[in-house]
């Protein structure tokens, strides 16, 4: 070997030789594990994914809205509905579920989900005549104020709600609803239904898990004229019912009868039959701030389930409209669904036509995170 | 309205009587329609489909002095078209997209028993018709050719007019799979 041929060899080990003794160590071994929930926040949302394309595929996403994270994931089946415990532990997930995937064997069932582990704990098989209800409100399976009970409607579609005692993991008792649809609860063992004649029918429970009386109000709207969505928003003290046309109907549900605020509206008698609300969560409510936030669109007859393209934002209190916070529809479709966080600097969800989901911040609709695209179809979103 | 609404139910129940065998399932809902059904609510824009070469020509529209003055609107006849007339209070997939027609249930389904009713201008003739809308049931989603019109549809505490309950609910599998349109008569005025 030459020398010049010995120098050009010397000159391409050297730098390896260098690199070798300058490199990192190796990477230790890893270990699987698996991820503890964090611990909620009320920034964290539940966002249900009705799996449009094949329904049987439902499920719950627990989002962080403060870190832009998904957190976790259960199972819903088919037309599931959703409902957490007050005291937080516990998601009672309502679904239907067949042996052979879409056929076979039918089981309705409410799992109760460990929302420390996210895991099932438990179920109860139910009659199979649950309500199969595309429209998700939280009003569909819901606890009483004490978390004692749960109230499962049914649809057969006479329609019907089952008592369920959570403690004794049993259905008390069916109540029929003459009717009347959605269980509302309030007070501590009631819960309130909507009727086609536009009042409001009230069942109180018993001790026992058994019907022990009801009442009916009187008609606070008249379907024919301009009926009330069934997707009404909680407040501290009721509900507030938004009509195709714009009207506003709080309902105070703590007495032992309904009481119903003046109506006012979200529109202007130039707007009024030309921006509507519409889409399926299309209210929001944060009771600190008293706002009130609506998903609009410019629509005629017919036009109650287009997305919206803007989210006006009002203050509850004077019906003051605050702010028009325009959508990106091109980017992401229109709003299908809001959710406000209660808390007293809150966030405000908004899940679109494309399974987008942006966070904004619910006082100024600045946008703090964005998911482009998130499962299929979010449809809902609810509170921790 | 009533009176429409005792007519629709007049003749969704002679439908019923040639179509169905189940009913007995009339007894517990009477406003329910038997032999036709509604379906689960989408609440997204109408079906993508637009089929905007056949869509009138719109006042104040240039290309509307070069349209014949009395031309007729071209009708729409594709039944695999959201625009469709007959499909004017629909809400699902179209099973004309999914192995059927607008009138029958791709193969391995079964339709509904119980259903909603619309009432729907068909262009061709002038008249108002009365649409029953039975959903086919048995398998998941269709994913094909998703349709949502609501023309006089109303919230879930009127039944009878709401598509977005799963009127697949009464079939022994109510797995809703897709849709279909089905003429019950013409619409008295």
């Amino acid at each position: 070997m030459s020398l010049g041929r010995f120098s050009g060899l010397l000159a391409a080990v050297l730098p390896a030789v260098a690199l070798a003794t300058s490199a990192p160590p190796p990477l230790a071994p890893e270990h699987i594990g698996v991820e503890k929930m964090p611990k909620r926040t009320a920034h964290y949302a539940y966002l249900l994914d009705v799996s449009w394309n094949n329904y049987i595929d439902e499920r719950v996403y627990v989002y962080d809205g403060d870190a832009g994270k998904l957190r976790g994931m259960m199972d819903l089946g088919y037309y599931g509905n959703f409902a957490e415990s007050p005291d937080g532990k516990t998601s009672a997930m309502a679904a239907t579920y067949w042996s052979r995937g879409g056929h076979g064997t039918r089981t309705e069932v409410v799992e109760w989900y460990d929302n420390d582990t996210l895991k099932p704990r438990g179920e109860l098989v139910l009659p199979a005549k649950r309500a199969q209800v595309g429209v998700i409100t939280p009003f569909n399976l819901a606890y009483s104020a004490d978390g004692r009970f749960v109230y499962s409607t049914n649809l057969t579609p006479t329609a019907s709600v089952s008592i369920i005692d959570v403690a004794k993991n049993t259905v008390t008792a069916e109540i029929d609803t003459d009717g009347c649809v959605q269980a509302i609860p309030s007070r501590v063992h009631r819960f309130t239904a909507i009727c086609e004649n536009g009042r409001l029918l009230t069942v109180n429970i018993d001790d026992a898990g058994h019907e022990a009386s009801r009442s009916v109000s009187e008609p606070f709207f008249n379907v024919d004229v301009d009926p009330v969505f069934v997707q009404s928003v909680p407040t501290p003290n009721g509900v507030i019912y938004v009509s195709f046309l714009g009207d506003v109907h709080p309902v105070d549900l703590s007495g032992a009868k309904p009481v119903f605020a003046p109506v006012w509206s979200l529109v202007s008698k130039k707007d009024r039959g030309h921006w509507r609300p519409g889409s399926q969560q299309l209210v929001a409510y944060n009771a600190p701030l008293n706002r009130l936030f609506v998903l609009m669109h410019q629509g005629g007859e017919g036009s109650h389930k287009e997305a919206g393209s803007e989210v006006w934002v009002f203050d509850a209190g004077t019906h003051q409209r605050l702010a028009r916070w325009p959508l990106n529809v091109a980017k992401h479709g229109g709003g299908i669904a809001l959710l406000a966080t209660r808390d007293e600097q809150p966030l405000l969800y908004v899940a679109t036509e494309k399974s987008a989901l942006q966070v904004l911040d619910a006082r100024s609709g600045r946008v703090l995170h964005t998911e482009a695209k998130l499962g299929q179809s979010l449809w809902y979103m609810q509170n921790p | 309205m009533q009176a429409r609404l005792d007519r629709v139910m007049e003749l969704a129940s002679r439908s019923l009587a040639r179509r169905s065998s189940r009913r007995g399932f009339l007894g517990t809902f009477a406003m329910a329609i038997t032999g036709v059904a509604a379906l689960p609510l989408l609440p997204v824009r109408r079906g993508a489909v637009a089929e905007a070469a056949e869509l009138p020509a719109q006042a104040g529209d240039p290309s509307a002095a070069k349209a014949p003055p009395a031309a007729p609107a071209k009708v729409v006849t594709d039944p695999a078209s959201c625009d469709y007339w007959k499909y004017c209070a629909i809400d699902g997939f179209l099973c004309a997209c999914c192995g059927g027609t607008s009138t029958t249930c791709p193969p391995g389904t079964e339709p509904s028993p119980i259903t909603w009713i619309g009432t729907c201008h068909n262009p061709a003739d002038g008249r108002d018709y009365l649409v029953s809308y039975n959903d086919c049931c048995g398998r998941t989603t269709c994913g094909a050719c998703t349709c949502v019109r609501n023309e006089g549809e109303k919230p879930m505490y009127r039944m009878s007019l709401n598509n977005d309950v799963n009127w697949c609910m009464a079939n022994d599998n109510p797995n809703y799979h897709c849709s279909v349109s089905v003429i019950l008569g013409v619409a008295e005025k």
